[in-house]
């Protein structure tokens, strides 16, 4: 503890080494050169205790102290802003690794379930007697692959969004979403759901974006099948944009049963599944394209939801106005 | 030129995959001859002549780019579809520019594959370059730049957006050929989903309104009702 204590503090008396190594410096060279007599008033201080220095070597002295006191002082703020960013840097990484580890781990158990079905749909293949019994595994293998294939078409995108250049055009938003909610109505699964369009007549035309259409079709789109897959046939979604004066504010409403307090802030996490979404088809890699999309054209993207009355959900794409 | 018994040389390394997909293409009515790396699909492509070769990216020894370059540089111009791998946007593009006659990337439907070889073999004109491998393509008075990335209708510069001009490319590599919206989305966007196919719908009026091509009486697009487009003027490659 002693030898710790003596190493990380001896640079405290650096100062004083020095000052007293500048004192006899100057009293040994001073005597050789001539008999100047040193006088300096030492400011305010000179003034109240009327104290005037006339020997050189203390004057020496003193100069050495402060200089040597200033350096260190400033090598010592500088370099506790270094550590700073260090720990900084250090809780970045840490956090990546962290979420990298997450990221593998719910990898591992999106892929785990389709294979498990898929073997056990080729053993049956392999095994069973009966035709309807072989079509009945070739049908569920086909659905596992088909699980697998979505789920590796999703990362190819979010890797992709990673590596190429976004598109930079003008996009109708009230054509683009008229796309998108023919598109979903146009889904087997949804056939006869209630999915209706809001758009403001005022101000009219309502205001272009700046962006990828592909890539915010592929968003909203994702909002849209995210809110029809948790919801019945009895429920509503609603496509509703906005604008604000800055940014275009495109809303995905449903009157599904809502999202529980503690998934709200993860539901945009790359294959994050929440408690109710847990026996949904899906990637779990939607939301997160929402998001990076989002973030790519410099926007943002929120939700809202409540499972109590008046029940519902309400993600929001943020984007900014051209 | 007859589709019986043509044979084909597949080359991939990976058993799950040749050992499924040679009895797949045996049964359509091909010959397959199988490999597992580049350095012999280069020596059984020089002594057997198959009709077409399909070439898996990555491989042993030497990688299907590389046994391409050196079949193209050997002037062997055999018909050649790319296995491409999943996550490279820039593969596909350096697919086509490496004189590759096709690609499909992994994963992908042995149906899709089969379909791709009977288009690739319709199209194949032996022992010359394909289209794919033209730097220029003109279309009567329509032309097509693609190291420079500019398409010129009449000598004028059409203002495409890159995905248009990209969807012009496909097209005219691949002349008198019916390719779906769900094609078109995979090889020029890289991926597909649901809403896409108005995505691939969107740039096509697009392509149109610049190409001053009337869907009623097409010059150049035709639309095929439910299944997707037909580029129909005759196209010509340079370069």
């Amino acid at each position: 503890m002693f030898k710790k204590w003596r190493f990380k503090n001896l640079w405290l008396f650096l100062p004083v080494f020095v000052g007293l190594a500048m004192f006899i410096l100057v009293q040994i060279f001073i005597p050789i050169v001539s008999p100047i007599i040193f006088k300096i008033d030492l400011g305010i201080a000179g003034f109240v205790f009327g104290v005037t220095i006339r020997n050189t070597g203390i004057v020496a002295c003193i100069f050495g102290f402060t200089l040597t006191a200033i350096v260190l002082l400033i090598r010592r703020w500088d370099s506790r802003h270094v550590s700073e960013a260090q720990s900084l840097y250090a809780d970045y990484v840490q956090a990546a690794e962290q979420k990298r580890r997450q990221f593998l781990r719910r990898l591992d158990h999106e892929i785990k379930n389709p294979l498990t079905g898929l073997r056990a749909a080729l053993v049956n293949l392999q095994e069973a007697q009966a035709t309807e019994e072989r079509l009945q595994a070739g049908q569920n293998a086909g659905r596992a692959v088909e699980r697998l294939t979505r789920l590796l078409t999703d990362l190819r995108k979010l890797a992709d969004l990673d590596e190429r250049p976004i598109e930079r055009y003008s996009v109708n938003v009230p054509e683009l979403l008229d796309d998108v909610v023919e598109a979903a109505r146009a889904i087997p699964a949804y056939e006869g759901r209630n999915i209706s369009l809001l758009i403001p007549k005022i101000p009219s035309p309502f205001p272009m974006i700046t962006g990828d259409r592909d890539l915010l079709v592929l968003a909203v789109y994702n909002l849209v099948e995210n809110a029809l897959k948790f919801t019945s046939a009895n429920d509503s979604v609603e496509v509703r944009a906005l604008e604000d004066g800055r940014s275009i504010v495109i809303e995905v409403a449903d009157s599904g049963a809502g999202i529980p307090a503690e998934d709200l802030s993860k539901i945009f996490e790359e294959l994050y599944r929440g408690s109710n979404a847990r026996s949904t088809e899906g990637s779990g890699l939607g939301l997160a394209l929402v998001n990076r999309i989002a973030v790519l054209h410099g926007g943002g993207v929120g939700v809202r939801s409540s499972q109590s009355e008046p029940r519902g959900t309400v993600i929001t794409l943020r984007l900014p106005r051209r | 030129m007859s589709l019986d018994r043509s044979t084909l040389l597949l080359a991939d390394d990976d058993p799950t995959i040749a050992d499924s997909l040679a009895p797949f293409l045996e049964r359509a009515g091909f010959h397959v001859l199988v490999v597992s790396d580049g350095m012999t699909a280069l020596e059984k492509a020089q002594a057997h002549h198959p009709e077409l070769i399909i070439l898996d990216v990555l491989m042993p020894r030497m990688d299907g780019r590389e046994t391409l370059r050196r079949l193209r540089k050997s002037n062997i111009w055999t018909p050649t579809i790319l296995l491409t791998q999943v996550g490279e946007a820039s593969e596909r593009a350096l697919a086509l520019e490496e004189g590759a006659d096709d690609y499909l990337n992994k994963p992908f439907d042995p149906h899709e594959l089969l379909a791709r070889i009977r288009a690739v073999l319709r199209r194949a004109r032996p022992g010359e370059r394909s289209l794919s491998m033209a730097w220029l393509l003109t279309a009567n008075e329509l032309s097509l730049d693609r190291r420079a990335r500019r398409a010129t209708l009449s000598g004028e510069t059409l203002e495409l957006t890159p995905k248009a001009f990209s969807v012009l490319e496909y097209l005219m590599t691949h002349p008198d050929e019916a390719i779906s919206r769900e094609r078109l989305l995979d090889a020029v966007w890289g991926w597909e989903y649901p809403a896409g196919t108005r995505t691939v719908d969107t740039r096509m009026a697009e392509l149109r309104r610049a190409l001053d091509d009337d869907p009623a009486a097409p010059r150049f697009i035709e639309t095929i009702p439910s299944e997707g487009y037909r580029f129909i003027a005759p196209v010509h490659g340079e370069g």
